[in-house]
């Protein structure tokens, strides 16, 4: 029996190392310090302000910073939505971080647009708040991307002025009665057979 | 002798019942003498297969949270503070409860204890689908968590099924694979949450929705305990009250015997250390995979389950190790063993903390960690029935309740809140593993011995369990189970301590050889 086990237990290891998706590599490395502030973005909803994920709409508005420096390198604009410091204290899974590839708190993503250079660099989109935006404070962050792919300039509306978002609950009415209808039926059961027993005793 | 006239006025009443005939051979107690893991021979193995599958239901409803934390979270918009919180409340439900259920069974008996238990907590798993704040997702973990204390009521159950020789076997696999279905979910939820999200679901009413597969489980198999089960291999407690093959003993007498037995409360400290870092375990591993690696949900919930899935052979290993030992060096081999497996299983868990910086490092290390930690889980309650045999219920009851005490304190310590983070949590805990399994060189047992002193001269088994009972109960034979379980432990005594008496006990009916046990 030992060796049985000891023979599963390293095929249990090899199977695991093998069979399991590595966590993704690094591709480069950017960092939000590094990354100079040359958007101006906006976004309709003040702060405070109450939006249901699935029904609401909000518009988000880009343009060059008039100090910024050449645009030539923008090919593209990814427009993210990110946690708001109160929305990231005490959660881990949402932590920001310097390096992109591990920043935690830009999950979801809005639009990605080619940046207009014609048009002066000013964009704007309209999103409606996916069904699958938790219940949380957000701002939006736009980063200028260039033609490998890599954020090269960002900008963003202020987190000190976040505005919220009613995630949906996900309950519908037949849950709750399937809830109660089970729990009922446990109850019941246990009832059940306590009668039959006190039945059989009493015979 | 008083065992005679007991044991033959229990096969009166049953001649005159029309005797049953065990297809197992059986001692002098009619407990099975052999462990025939594929059969659902009645009543022994039937009851086998009852008590861990029930239990392992609970398994499946307490740990069904974890591996959706990463969609609850969202959901409800919990902290990191709300989900130890949570985490912590799982497990503290149980450490009453198992008292509760020490001393239920040992009062009404394991069937008829279980079943209630885990009817009565079904409910709570069927709401934790309708679930809308941090403070209900407290509420319902700790209300489902309170089913954990099934356990008790399993291990008492194979306790008075199974003889001496096997009951280390029987605990270790009834509560191994029960143990079990805190892994099995850890894979089985992701899958069953993935199953409704294809099916049209969106993520926040799926894992909803996938609550109810736990909860339906465990409504039925506690059904399939009351239908089916009974207490002992003579019948229902409530049948052998009635025909007084059964003294029906007092809660005073069975609380007074389990307080005042230091070796419970050993056993019950080190207990948290070994099943207790299995429950914190369950409770964190796919979270901590899940953001320290950047894994998906289904591979997280892969490598958490195979924690828990080597319970399938590493508890009832741990069972097979104690009684091996005790066939060969007694109590004195049971106790070494456990000592040995439980704090080798504290320095790998200090290895994984610090393995941190390689994946496929942690994924080995938990593996290998968890085979001994759960090891040592199956080589406790190898000792637990030798107790106490009056109070058994609710010395099993303490030990399991300490166990989740365990988890509480760990949980609480190092794994609530941002203080520390998960890798080093793990660390500190293998060391605390280390040093909560140093009171096992304490236990004694007067007619076996402890781990370096020898027995004492003279002093029985027998004189070890009659010493529950005063000279008034005796006389009315009171203690006439705990006489003939003396006789069926004399095995415990070692090579040395069993000399001159055959290895098996005697069976008193002569059933055929055993086709296949284990």
């Amino acid at each position: 029996m030992a060796r049985v086990g000891v023979v599963a237990l390293s095929l249990v290891v090899v199977l695991l190392g093998a069979g399991l998706p590595r966590p993704a590599a690094a591709k480069t490395q950017v960092f939000l310090s590094k990354l100079p502030k040359s958007l101006v973005v906006s976004v309709s909803p003040k702060h405070g302000d109450v939006l249901h994920a699935g029904d609401d709409k909000l518009t988000v508005t880009w343009s060059p910073n008039a100090t910024a420096g050449s645009d030539a390198a923008f090919k593209s604009v990814k427009v993210k939505l990110c946690y708001a410091p109160a929305s990231r204290t005490d959660r881990g899974w949402r932590k920001a971080n310097d390096d992109l590839h591990k920043d935690k708190a830009c999950q979801f993503k809005v639009t990605v647009q080619p940046y207009a250079a014609g048009a002066g660099g000013n964009g704007t989109f309209d999103y409606v708040v996916a069904r699958d935006i938790p219940t949380a404070s957000y701002f939006v962050r736009a980063y200028a991307v260039d033609e490998s792919g890599t954020e090269v300039a960002y900008g963003q509306s202020s987190p000190d002025a976040a505005f919220d978002v009613a995630g949906i609950t996900g309950i519908h009415t037949s849950l709750k009665v399937a809830a109660g209808v089970f729990s009922t039926f446990s109850i019941a059961a246990l009832a059940f057979f306590f009668v039959v027993e006190k039945r059989k005793k009493d015979k | 002798m008083e065992a005679k006239p007991a044991a033959m006025e229990v096969e009166g009443v049953e001649a005159a019942r029309g005797k049953p005939r065990f297809r197992m051979p059986v001692d002098s107690d009619l407990k099975a003498t052999e462990f025939w893991l594929f059969s659902f021979a009645r009543p022994h193995m039937a009851s086998f297969h009852m008590a861990w599958f029930s239990f392992f239901c609970c398994f499946v409803s307490t740990f069904a949270a974890p591996p959706l934390l990463p969609l609850i979270r969202d959901t409800l918009g919990l902290t990191a503070t709300d989900i130890g919180n949570a985490g912590i409340a799982s497990v503290s439900g149980a450490v009453f409860a198992r008292l509760a259920m020490g001393t239920a069974c040992d009062l009404v008996g394991p069937r008829l204890a279980s079943a209630s238990l885990i009817l009565l907590t079904t409910p709570a798993v069927y709401c934790s689908s309708i679930i809308q704040s941090p403070s209900a997702y407290l509420l319902v973990r700790f209300f489902t968590g309170i089913s954990l204390a099934s356990f008790v009521s399993a291990q008492f159950w194979m306790s008075s099924m199974f003889s001496a020789p096997k009951v280390g076997l029987a605990n270790g696999v009834a509560g191994g694979w029960g143990n079990l279905g805190g892994g099995a979910v850890q894979l089985l939820m992701p899958l069953v949450y993935e199953a409704i999200h294809k099916i049209g679901s969106t993520p926040f009413t799926a894992w909803r929705i996938a609550f109810f597969i736990p909860g339906l489980m465990q409504t039925f198999s506690a059904i399939a305990v009351l239908a089916f089960g009974q207490d002992m291999p003579g019948g229902n407690y409530r049948s052998l009250h009635k025909s007084g093959d059964m003294h029906k003993d007092s809660f005073g007498n069975v609380l007074r015997h389990a307080l005042t037995n230091y070796r419970g409360w050993i056993l019950a400290l080190t207990y948290g250390y070994c099943f207790g870092v299995e429950l914190t375990i369950d409770n964190v591993v796919h979270q901590y995979f899940y953001d320290r690696f950047d894994v998906n949900l289904q591979t997280a919930g892969l490598i958490a389950a195979s924690f828990g899935m080597a319970n399938i052979i590493s508890r009832p290993g741990g069972g097979l190790l104690s009684d091996w030992l005790s066939s060969r060096y007694g109590m004195r081999g049971r106790l070494w063993g456990l000592w040995t497996v439980q704090t080798i299983g504290g320095v790998l868990c200090v290895v994984l903390g610090i393995v941190d910086f390689s994946f496929a490092a942690s994924v080995a290390v938990m593996v290998l960690f968890s085979f001994f930690v759960q090891a040592a889980c199956g080589l406790t309650f190898g000792i637990v029935p030798f107790v106490s045999r009056r109070s058994l219920g609710l010395i099993s009851g303490m030990t399991g309740g300490g166990g989740n005490v365990g988890a509480v304190l760990t949980q609480y310590i190092f794994f609530h809140g941002t203080k520390y983070k998960t890798e080093t949590g793990i660390k500190y805990m293998g060391l605390m593993i280390i040093a909560c399994t140093l009171p096992i060189v304490l236990i004694y047992f007067p007619q076996w011995g402890g781990m370096f002193v020898g027995p004492r001269k003279g002093a029985t088994a027998e004189e070890y369990y009659s010493r529950e009972w005063s000279e008034h109960e005796r006389e009315k034979g009171f203690n006439a189970a705990s006489v003939r379980f003396a006789e069926n432990s004399v095995r415990e005594g070692g090579r040395s301590g069993s000399a001159g008496q055959s290895r098996h006990t005697t069976p008193v009916d002569e059933s055929p050889p055993a086709r296949g046990g284990v």
